[in-house]
Parts: structure tokens; C-alpha cells; sequence
């Protein structure tokens, strides 16, 4: 592979006419993210990627992403109408909608209160404690660059957090 | 003489009935002073009966915004009486549609793109229901009610009263209660350093001497089905004891349950209230190996303390004092 890292680059330069080459590129993947990468570089080198083209890098990993994802549907189905055989709904299925509809009698985000958090503290007592990770929300997806464990345990903790506010929320809903 | 004298005091307290239907319908305190200007004045502590008791009896349409944190939130409530039944509907006015409707021992919600669903709830949820629902003659025991000067609020005149916390471990308030209806307009939480840490306030109140035909309409549509929690049956129910909690808070549940969405083993929970606030404690074990740590986060009045001690999780939210939070969290031990 490293073989044709140098015809690659006469390749982006126009120099190349060998066919058997450009076929071999043709049919290998690396070496056509490779030449995708090589072009950036060039783009960049000659400022001509207005930042838009630096993307090219990410989408595998985006797309692969998306297809991951858990569809998330807002829309009541169609089909809703047409009651289940029995009667009996699956109790996690309504815990989830608690959890959502929280909001309505005010639940805090914790999404939002990560951010806000350094607002209004007392001075004079315990630091609070910096729950961002490092680098803020706009760190650049990349599939190369594997998650510090401290993240993984921020987001860990975040998510505990936010579903013990959650229960707070319910059981003040729910207090007799 | 004297007996003329009386008459006339007393024809002019009746004229002040007649003035003031609103108010009169209600019973709420009036001044017994013979003067013909209608607002007299009060003791801090009457005011804040009065309020309570208008809050509960009036018709009206209250918009309002809450300021927690940066966050600001427009909300509307219109509260009812129909039969002697308090009703009250809540909206969102910003975003997706969210509303709640509180009516006859129920809550349903409505949010927008999902099932709507009820609970059972006695509890008042409304905006101001906490602080209209506190015994304040008890209360006495750990507030001081400072009248401290008149304003205006939403276009009415108001009255600002002060709710000075006596020690650290709770917040302080300051309450405006509209000078006509004893409506609240605004509710401040301030904290030890003087800081307004939360905010409520009104911007426009309405009150009627009917129900609004609308939510009255409302009351007679089926709400969604009611939900009921699951209990969990766990024989070492009470496994951990507070040995200390602020004085006035109470003990009001003490259970065993599972997080939604998210653990499946069930967390220890005890929930303390004053009537004001109501604190969430939760003790869980964990695995993590970092010892006598503890982390804060707050927004607006709400705090959420973590500690970790000996492989044990303590949290706590709700709206108090970081200090409250450090002592209860420390006194926390295994019932024997």
C-alpha cells in the first residue's frame, strides 16, 4: 500500500497515466480514502477548502452513526387507533414517558444546567465541580480517537445525575 | 356618645364589604380599624394568611415567568373554583406544547407528540402552591416575616414581604402579594449571601368573580387514565436512618425504588420536607473507588449534592442550602 502512496500523489498531480494503477486505487478502499485525504490536504494547502470540505474526513463515521441511531419517533402512529389485543401496557414504556413529560410541571436539564452551572454559587463553601469534559460539546467526531475513560465516566455520572433529577421530579409529582 | 361612634365604625366596615366584593366573598382578614382608606395595615403574618387563603379561593389568570439560573420561562395558570373544587390549568408559552390540568385528586399532562396521562395527586402543584400552603404560625419557629415596603409588580401595588430564615440550612424568601386581592405576584429565593438565587415572577394577573368558562368546560372532559406506580416490596424498607435533618422538615416517604430509564437495582430514598421545600435523598452503593468526594451542582435554587463515602453514593436535590445538604448527607447512617 505504501507502494503507491507516491503514485497517488502523481495521480492527484495530473502526472499519472498508468491505467493499471489508477484500477488498483480504483478497487482498494484505503487507498481511496487515502486519495480523499491527500486532496484535502492539498485543498487546505491551497486554502481552498473553506472549511466545509474538512467534513469528508468524518462522514463514515457520521453515516455510521445515523444508521446506529435509535429512530426517534415524535409522531403518533398512525396505527395507534387500533387498540392491542389485551389491554396491558408495558410498564417500562410508560416510566419513559414520565420521564419526558416531567418537564411539564418544570424539570431542570441537565443538559443545560452542565453548562449554567458556574452561575450563581456561594463563594465561600466546596468548588463546583467542572462536569464539561474537556474540550466542550463541539469535540470533533473522529472514529481513530478513542474516548478518555474519564469522559466515559462523566457522561456515566451526567446521566445518573439527570435521572435522579428525573425521580426528584416524580416523586414531588407523586407526593401525597 | 360613644355608642354613635360605633355606628359609624361600623357602617363604614360595611361599606368596605360592599366596596371590595372580591375580597369579601371570601372571608379573608380585613382590617378592623375604622378608617375609610382600604388598606390598613397588616401584620406581616396576616398578610401572608390572606394569601394563602386567596390563592386557594380566587378565580384568576396569572402569567408568569421563572427565572432559574439563565434560563427564562414564560408560563401561564388560570386557577378556578367550581363547587367548592379548586381547578388549575398550566401551559407552557414558549416551545412545544406542555399543559397540566389539576382537577378533583388528578394531574394529567399533555405534552406535545406524547400520550397524555394522569396521576393521583391531593397535592396542589401550581406555581405558587408551595408557599401558599406552608403553616406559617408554625412557621414562626424558623422564618421571620418582615413587612419591608410596597412596590409594584405587573401593574398592581404590591406588598414585599420578607421570609428571614433563622439559620443556614434553609433559604430565605421575599413574597409581593398584590395589595387588592392578596394574589402573590413574586417570590424570591435568596440565599445566605443576599443573592436572589431563583424568581417568580408575575407579569399580568387577572382576577375574575366567575371561573373562566373555558377550564370550567375543561373539568368536564375525561382527563386520560390514571397511572399508578408501582410499590416496590422490599422487607428492609427503612435501612437507613437520618440522624439529622433541619428543623421544621419532616420525614414524608421513605421507600425503596427503581430509577427510571436507568438502574436496575433499586436506590434507597427518603424524601424530607418543611412545606416549602421538598428534599430528595438517595443512597445507593457503588463500586467507584474514589473516597470522601463530593461534587455540587446548582441551578437557580436547585442543588444537586453528590457524596461518595465508603462505597456508599449519597445524593440529594431539592432547594436548599449547600450546607443543609453536607450535614444531612454526613449524619446519614445504617438503621440499627
Amino acid at each position: 500500500m505504501k507502494e503507491y502512496a507516491q503514485d497517488l500523489s502523481s495521480l492527484i498531480d495530473n502526472e499519472l497515466d498508468e491505467e493499471t494503477v489508477i484500477n488498483e486505487i480504483l478497487e482498494d478502499a484505503e487507498l481511496q480514502q487515502q486519495f480523499s485525504r491527500y486532496q484535502l490536504m492539498g485543498d487546505v494547502m491551497r486554502d481552498e477548502s473553506n472549511g466545509f470540505d474538512l467534513r469528508i474526513d468524518v462522514t463514515d463515521s457520521v453515516m455510521a452513526a445515523i444508521a446506529n441511531e435509535v429512530q426517534k419517533d415524535n409522531v403518533v402512529p398512525l396505527a395507534s387507533k387500533v387498540k392491542p389485543a389485551n389491554n396491558v401496557v408495558p410498564f417500562m414504556k410508560r416510566f419513559g414517558q414520565y420521564a419526558i413529560a416531567a418537564s411539564v410541571a418544570g424539570v431542570v436539564v441537565v443538559s443545560s444546567l452542565m453548562v449554567n452551572q458556574n452561575s450563581v454559587t456561594d463563594p465561600s463553601v466546596t468548588p463546583v465541580l467542572s462536569t464539561v469534559p474537556f474540550g466542550g460539546a463541539a469535540a470533533p467526531v473522529s472514529l481513530q480517537v478513542a474516548p478518555s475513560s474519564t469522559k466515559d465516566e462523566i457522561k456515566e455520572q451526567n446521566e445518573r445525575l439527570e435521572a435522579l433529577l428525573k425521580d426528584h421530579q416524580l416523586q414531588l409529582q407523586i407526593q401525597p | 356618645m360613644k355608642h354613635q361612634l360605633f355606628l359609624v365604625g361600623l357602617f363604614s366596615i360595611s361599606t368596605l364589604f360592599v366596596s371590595s366584593e372580591v375580597t369579601a366573598t371570601t372571608g379573608i382578614i380585613q382590617p378592623n380599624v375604622e378608617k375609610t382608606e382600604k388598606h390598613v395595615r397588616l401584620t406581616a403574618l396576616a398578610y401572608l394568611e390572606n394569601m394563602k387563603q386567596a390563592y386557594k379561593e380566587l378565580n384568576f389568570e396569572l402569567l408568569y415567568v421563572n427565572t432559574g439560573g439563565s434560563k427564562i420561562e414564560p408560563k401561564q395558570l388560570i386557577h378556578g373554583v367550581i363547587d367548592g373544587k379548586r381547578i388549575a390549568y398550566f401551559c407552557y408559552l414558549n416551545g412545544s406544547m406542555r399543559e397540566s390540568l389539576q382537577f378533583d385528586g388528578k394531574i394529567s399532562f399533555y405534552e406535545q407528540g406524547n400520550q397524555a396521562y394522569s396521576l393521583a395527586s391531593r397535592r396542589d402543584q401550581s406555581v405558587f402552591s408551595n408557599i401558599t400552603s406552608f403553616d406559617f404560625e408554625n412557621g414562626t419557629q424558623n422564618y421571620e416575616y418582615i413587612i419591608l415596603g410596597k412596590g409594584r409588580i405587573a401593574g398592581k401595588k404590591a406588598i414585599a414581604i420578607r421570609m428571614a430564615s433563622k439559620d443556614e440550612f434553609r433559604y430565605s424568601y421575599i413574597v409581593w402579594l398584590d395589595l387588592n386581592s392578596y394574589l402573590p405576584l413574586r417570590l424570591d429565593t435568596i440565599s445566605k449571601a443576599n443573592l436572589i438565587i431563583d424568581q417568580t415572577m408575575a407579569i399580568s394577573l387577572k382576577v375574575t368573580d366567575t371561573i373562566n368558562p373555558w377550564i370550567a368546560q375543561l373539568s368536564e372532559k375525561r382527563i386520560p387514565e390514571v397511572l399508578h406506580l408501582a410499590k416496590m416490596d422490599v422487607e428492609e424498607a427503612a435501612k437507613w436512618q437520618l440522624h439529622w435533618i433541619p428543623e421544621g422538615f419532616k420525614i414524608v416517604k421513605n421507600d425503596q425504588h427503581k430509577l427510571m430509564m436507568h438502574d436496575i437495582e433499586p436506590v434507597s430514598y427518603i424524601m424530607i420536607s418543611d412545606g416549602i421545600v421538598s428534599v430528595s435523598i438517595y443512597i445507593s452503593s457503588t463500586q467507584s473507588s474514589s473516597s470522601d468526594q463530593q461534587s455540587i451542582i446548582q441551578q437557580g435554587g436547585t442543588l444537586l449534592y453528590t457524596k461518595h463515602q465508603e462505597k456508599l453514593e449519597v445524593n440529594i436535590i431539592g432547594e436548599i442550602p449547600i450546607a443543609a445538604a453536607e450535614r444531612v448527607a454526613s449524619s446519614i447512617r445504617v438503621a440499627k
